[in-house]
């Protein structure tokens, strides 16, 4: 990954393929999405939650494997989904803060130079022939800013979710087809139990800010897990056919 | 008519005192006529000894247990992470002799017991690992200065087991502000001018300056050295143990750090000197330091330069506290409606951070046995006794331990202490056992225990210890040792790698918060 600022003229020349855009995802079990997308998300995969390693903030993410760098939805050359996260779209830009004397924190806009999805022969552009920016570019802009806001309203909820202490760690107990057991750590969920023995008063709450909808999308989502033990398995007994041909 | 217990009046307000009132107070409901009242009476004039600075693993489950925040305590009690202890020239005097008592248990202990295999290695040839090194991780993650958690870890939780360090006098405040606000205990700042005993024999009430009679129907001496309820007024008498153990002096002094980035050593160091020996424990904000040495043995004079050369020249204006200590203990803890705890009970030298968890293990044995009634006070007191009494002895035992098995001669000091007169004949029964077998669970079999017997084998070959293992045949399941110490290399190379250092942890842990999850 070399992540640089985005220059319309320095990096004017730039083209980007559409099709392998998803291949950054190829090898992400978890990808963080913020909380407008819950509802979307929900018909495709479970929605947990984990820490990130750097400060132990809890975010939400979609589970799309059950092992590291294991997406199950991967089918070689595009995620076989009804619904790609905001951070899988926006590939290969990143929003960057700037955190220089003058800048504060300011948000910049930052493409990774490494990506796959970079190619010279690819058709879209960064900047049109008059310099301004492409339509292409105005969409990534406007994901990325629903990712910006998204970043506040996901802090808030998750905040909100803490203090009630609606969170507890699930702990994924597989055993698959073959007989593997899989064990699957440092998730998060929902604490079903204390949600139901919430006061009205709190439920009232929640649903005054729009989390109820939210909780209930997680807790809907959650049955996606069968999904994916079945990719895991239909991956499995196919790397089995493959192996006994070959053999 | 049965006499019920109702309120509990507790005298001082060092960490005995407050630990002990949140202990009790967070297990028995309190305030509004609701259960227990707990009254917290605090001198305006007496300061805090605050001298125990290091703690135990049991204050991690104490502080959930009481209701603080972990990250609350890293925020506010200058704290630290502990993952044992560190003896410097304790075997041989040697500058490059040292050993770990570590925290966590040797790899597969006690089901799977590494020693005689770690010993059979030991025989063959002389460069392999030391026992703390070969049987843990711990050491290793010492050496690299390095948190026993990240910032991913729950509070409370570790990666390895784990202890703090922290500045007494900032912790007595803060669990005072958490007793007062949090666990409805009601504080007096107020000198005790009499405690009035009735005829029973008893004591009724303590009279204080401007708040008056405070009544109680059970006492806590938590008055520090002077004992002024258990000693003073119960007039129970003082057991001196300093024909085991000889320090009697300690000089204290705080060191600052070069700078705030310095590294945060996450051990404490204990390193023996002529006469004694000297702590030292790292803070957030600085060490602290203190020789405790035998008056016996040297002059203060002496002792104070020993000191002076350890912290080097550069802190020579820094001036240390001199503490008169006595080692022993009052003959009982309990007697009629008075309980001693901390310093009042009594006092040992700080070589295994004994102090603080020994208050909280008595207020814990305090709070679930809390007597309903007067009248089955007695027998509460007599329990209360005998098991507070056994780890007394077990601690001293452990102590002890630590002086007898040195081989230093360059001081009349050392030499004493090998004295077989000075030696309690319960370690010296264990010590017969252990020539032939490492310690096992076997070797502690009351429920109140203070030390496991891994802590036992870690000093004891730690200090050059060799059993001899040969007699029963106790190292058969060779490939089952094979494992566990690969094992135990596999996590070393795991964590020395993923370990934050303790600084960068506590730092991020103070910006950021610990999840409680």
């Amino acid at each position: 990954m070399r992540l640089v600022e985005l220059s319309r003229s320095e990096h004017g020349h730039l083209r980007i393929c559409a099709d392998r855009v998803e291949a950054g995802a190829a090898r992400q079990h978890l990808i963080p999405i913020v909380v407008a997308e819950f509802r979307k998300a929900a018909i495709q995969y479970p929605i947990v939650f984990a820490k990130h390693p750097d400060t132990g903030r809890f975010a939400p993410y979609v589970l799309s494997g059950l092992e590291l760098e294991e997406n199950l939805f991967w089918s070689g050359t595009a995620l076989d989904v009804a619904y790609v996260p905001l951070n899988v779209r926006r590939q290969p830009f990143y929003v960057g803060f700037d955190d220089g004397p003058d800048a504060a924190g300011a948000n910049v806009l930052c493409i990774d130079l490494d990506h796959p999805s970079l190619d010279s022969s690819a058709t879209r552009t960064i900047v049109n022939a008059d310099g301004s920016d492409s339509a292409y570019l105005k969409e990534i802009l406007a994901i990325l800013g629903e990712l910006v806001a998204g970043k506040t309203a996901t802090e808030q909820f998750l905040a909100t979710v803490l203090s009630l202490d609606l969170l507890a760690p699930i702990m994924l107990d597989i055993v698959l087809d073959d007989g593997t057991p899989l064990q699957v750590q440092g998730l998060y969920g929902l604490d079903e139990e204390k949600f139901r023995q919430l006061e009205p008063a709190e439920t009232t709450r929640l649903w005054q800010a729009g989390y109820l909808d939210l909780l209930y999308a997680v807790m809907i989502a959650t049955g996606q897990i069968f999904n994916l033990v079945r990719l895991k398995n239909q991956r499995i007994a196919l790397s089995r056919a493959w192996q006994g041909r070959a053999s | 008519m049965e006499r019920p217990v109702r309120s509990i009046c507790i005298v001082g307000g060092g960490t005995a005192g407050w630990l002990t009132a949140a202990i009790i107070a967070a297990r028995h409901s309190v305030g509004s006529g609701q259960g227990l009242e707990i009254t917290l009476v605090e001198s305006e004039t007496i300061g805090i000894i605050g001298v125990g600075e290091g703690t135990w693993p049991t204050m991690r489950s104490t502080l959930k247990k009481v209701g603080i925040s972990e990250t609350d305590f890293f925020r506010e009690c200058n704290a630290s992470f502990k993952h044992g202890a560190k003896f410097a020239r304790w075997v041989t005097g040697q500058a490059s002799d040292f050993y770990y008592h570590p925290l966590m248990l040797p790899e597969g202990f006690p089901s799977f017991d590494l020693a005689p295999y770690w010993m059979k290695a030991s025989e063959a040839e002389q460069t392999i690992p030391s026992f703390s090194n070969a049987v843990c991780f711990q050491e290793a993650v010492c050496e690299l200065g390095l948190a026993p958690k990240l910032i991913t870890t729950p509070e409370y939780a570790g990666v390895v087991n784990y202890a703090y360090h922290l500045d007494a006098g900032r912790f007595a405040a803060f669990l005072r502000d958490h007793c007062v606000k949090k666990l409805g205990v009601c504080h007096v700042v107020d000198d005790v001018t009499e405690v009035v005993k009735g005829d029973s024999g008893d004591i009724e009430a303590v009279q204080t300056r401007k708040s008056g009679r405070l009544e109680g129907d059970l006492f806590i001496d938590a008055s520090g050295f002077r004992s002024l309820l258990l000693g003073e007024t119960m007039g129970v008498p003082f057991v001196d143990r300093s024909d085991v153990l000889f320090i009697d002096r300690a000089l204290a002094i705080q060191v600052p750090y070069d700078d705030q980035q310095s590294d945060i050593v996450p051990y404490t160091v204990s390193t023996a000197q002529k006469h004694g020996w000297i702590w030292d424990i790292g803070l957030q904000s600085r060490r602290g330091v203190g020789y405790v040495y035998s008056s016996n043995h040297t002059t203060d004079e002496a002792a104070l330069t020993e000191l002076r050369t350890y912290v080097g020249d550069r802190h020579r204006d820094v001036q240390p506290r001199q503490i008169k200590i006595a080692c022993g203990h009052r003959q009982t803890f309990w007697k009629g409606n008075c309980v001693a705890v901390g310093l009042a009970g009594g006092f040992l030298e700080p070589l295994e951070a004994s102090a603080l968890v020994l208050i909280e293990l008595s207020a814990d044995l305090i709070s679930t046995m809390l007597p309903a009634t007067r009248e089955t006070m007695d027998i509460v007191a007599r329990r209360y006794n005998q098991t507070t009494q056994y780890r007394w002895d077990r601690i001293i035992d452990f102590l002890k331990l630590h002086y007898i098995l040195s081989q230093r001669t360059d001081s009349k000091f050392w030499i004493d202490n090998r004295d077989p007169a000075s030696i309690p004949e319960s370690l010296q029964e264990q010590m017969a056992l252990w020539r032939h077998r490492a310690p096992g669970d076997q070797d502690f079999s009351s429920n109140c225990e203070m030390f496991p017997a891994a802590s036992y084998q870690y000093v004891l070959f730690g200090m050059g210890v060799r059993t001899n293992i040969h007699h029963q045949g106790l190292h058969r399941d060779e490939n089952g040792a094979k494992r566990a110490f690969a094992q135990n290399e596999t996590l070393k190379a795991r964590w020395t790698r993923a370990l934050p250092k303790n600084r960068d942890l506590i730092d991020k842990i103070k910006a950021l918060g610990l999840q409680k999850i």
